[in-house]
């Protein structure tokens, strides 16, 4: 049975940038098309110049890359990160991969349910089927720390899962702003208070409200930029 | 109030800072415990006063005296725990201290993966008397202890110069030395300075070490 899926994402400057009057260096994206839901969230890494531009690029490329792939999925899965790497290297010239340095987090959910997850970097991808408690698909944080990351532009290590959530799912995709400081042992109500309280919400409501609570987190001395991303599926109609 | 509240930290992100102190009997000559003593305070002091960071500054100490190695000070937020002094007796049971150093990075529940990256300090006069290399490999080798930063002194002419360059394990690193207690103070300050600007960068765990400043006057 094909699903409907809806998505909505949020994204916040930082105290850190805030207070130096630098720009977000997180992005993020969704899209709905005949490949199924697609949700993207890259964070540019900090130390590099072009960052911002990096993390926007990286969304943009996996929009472009899946547009391209969906129909015959040459490769495979591997074939589409491939494909997400050398439109960013493309996108981002002139600058280098180098100054361009972000990570990369995808969740591809396709019509007939099954789910693609991908990631290079750090911040997590979870899925929720219904009834079962929550799966990690990319996170948390194995034997490195806070604040180490692979990204595109590093030669990296892609972690790929596939997933049936043909009986309808919740995915969600963070970058480390949100995700280093989530508590393993709530996570499973953290996604059901996404779906119950915004999933219904009018959009530019939804946005708003979202954007408020990020804003107010309440973990002391934090400073990341802050981006979410959800895809909630459920079985009664087409993927639109 | 934020609803996040209910699914967060309530704390933040610690950078832990473990201390490796020897405290053999030979560190009760000449003024050096009670100067290491007086300078471990004094940082830990400096830590519980800092406000502009990203990261909560945790510290613990680990002493090597007499037959074994001990957790003297429990891994805390700086300005949660005081510092009890230590007190010198007995031998230098180093390899010990790595044992337990390595055990404490490791453990998830002391140190969660949202931490920054550590810093281990290792302070000694004299030689270890007890199987050191195989405790020090196997503290290099662990997966997160590797990723420590490392500062090394040796105080006096006792101190075991090649053992502490093998602990930092970095061609580029050096060991500082110290023949007298003002000096202890003076590595203490560096060391201090270095957490700190870490802790108030973009991104604590790749902010450089502070390389000491002429009128820090160290030996190395």
């Amino acid at each position: 049975m094909a699903l409907h899926a809806l998505y909505f994402g949020v994204s916040v400057q930082g105290p850190w940038h805030l207070s130096r009057h630098l720009p977000n260096e997180d992005a993020w994206l969704g899209a709905r098309g005949r490949f199924g839901a697609i949700a993207a969230v890259s964070d540019g890494m900090g130390s590099r110049p072009q960052s911002r531009r990096g993390a926007r690029a990286a969304c943009k490329a996996v929009l472009k890359a899946v547009r391209q792939w969906h129909h015959d999925e040459p490769g495979g899965d591997i074939g589409l990160v491939e494909l997400v790497s050398r439109v960013w290297h493309e996108d981002i010239a002139p600058c280098t991969a180098h100054d361009c340095a972000a990570t990369c987090l995808i969740a591809l959910m396709r019509p007939a349910g099954e789910l693609i997850a991908a990631g290079v970097g750090d911040g997590m991808i979870i899925v929720k089927l219904p009834g079962e408690p929550v799966q990690w698909l990319v996170g948390p944080r194995a034997a490195g720390f806070g604040d180490e990351t692979d990204s595109l532009g590093m030669d990296p290590s892609w972690r790929i899962r596939r997933l049936d959530c043909s009986g309808g799912a919740t995915v969600v995709l963070a970058t480390d702003g949100i995700a280093d400081d989530l508590l393993p042992e709530r996570i499973d109500g953290f996604v059901d208070w996404l779906v119950e309280d915004y999933a219904g919400m009018a959009p530019r409501s939804r946005w708003r409200a979202l954007g408020r609570e990020l804003r107010a987190w309440p973990t002391p001395q934090h400073l990341d930029d802050k981006t979410l991303v959800v895809i909630h599926a459920r079985t009664g109609g087409p993927v639109r | 109030m934020s609803t996040f509240r209910e699914f967060t930290s309530p704390t933040a992100r610690p950078l832990p800072v473990i201390l490796l102190a020897d405290v053999s009997g030979s560190m009760s000559a000449d003024g050096k415990i009670d100067a290491l003593n007086a300078a471990v305070a004094e940082m830990l002091q400096t830590f519980a006063t800092e406000d502009d960071t990203r990261a909560q500054i945790h510290v613990a100490a680990i002493i090597f005296g007499g037959d074994q190695a001990v957790l003297h000070h429990a891994l805390a937020p700086a300005a949660e725990a005081p510092w009890q002094p230590m007190r010198a007796a007995g031998k230098t049971p180093m390899g010990a201290a790595f044992g337990l150093a390595r055990e404490m990075l490791e453990d998830r529940q002391q140190i969660p993966s949202r931490a920054y990256r550590p810093t281990l300090i290792l302070v000694s006069d004299g030689q270890p008397t007890d199987e050191w290399e195989s405790p020090l490999k196997a503290l290099l080798a662990s997966e997160r202890a590797s990723k420590a930063a490392r500062f090394a002194m040796g105080i006096g002419a006792d101190a075991d110069k090649a053992m502490l360059s093998a602990f930092l394990a970095d061609p580029n690193a050096r060991v500082f030395e110290a023949h007298e207690a003002r000096e202890i103070r003076k590595f203490f300050q560096w060391v201090t300075m270095s957490v700190t600007t870490r802790s108030r960068s973009a991104n604590p765990n790749s902010a450089p070490p502070i390389p000491p400043t002429p009128d820090t006057d160290i030996q190395y």
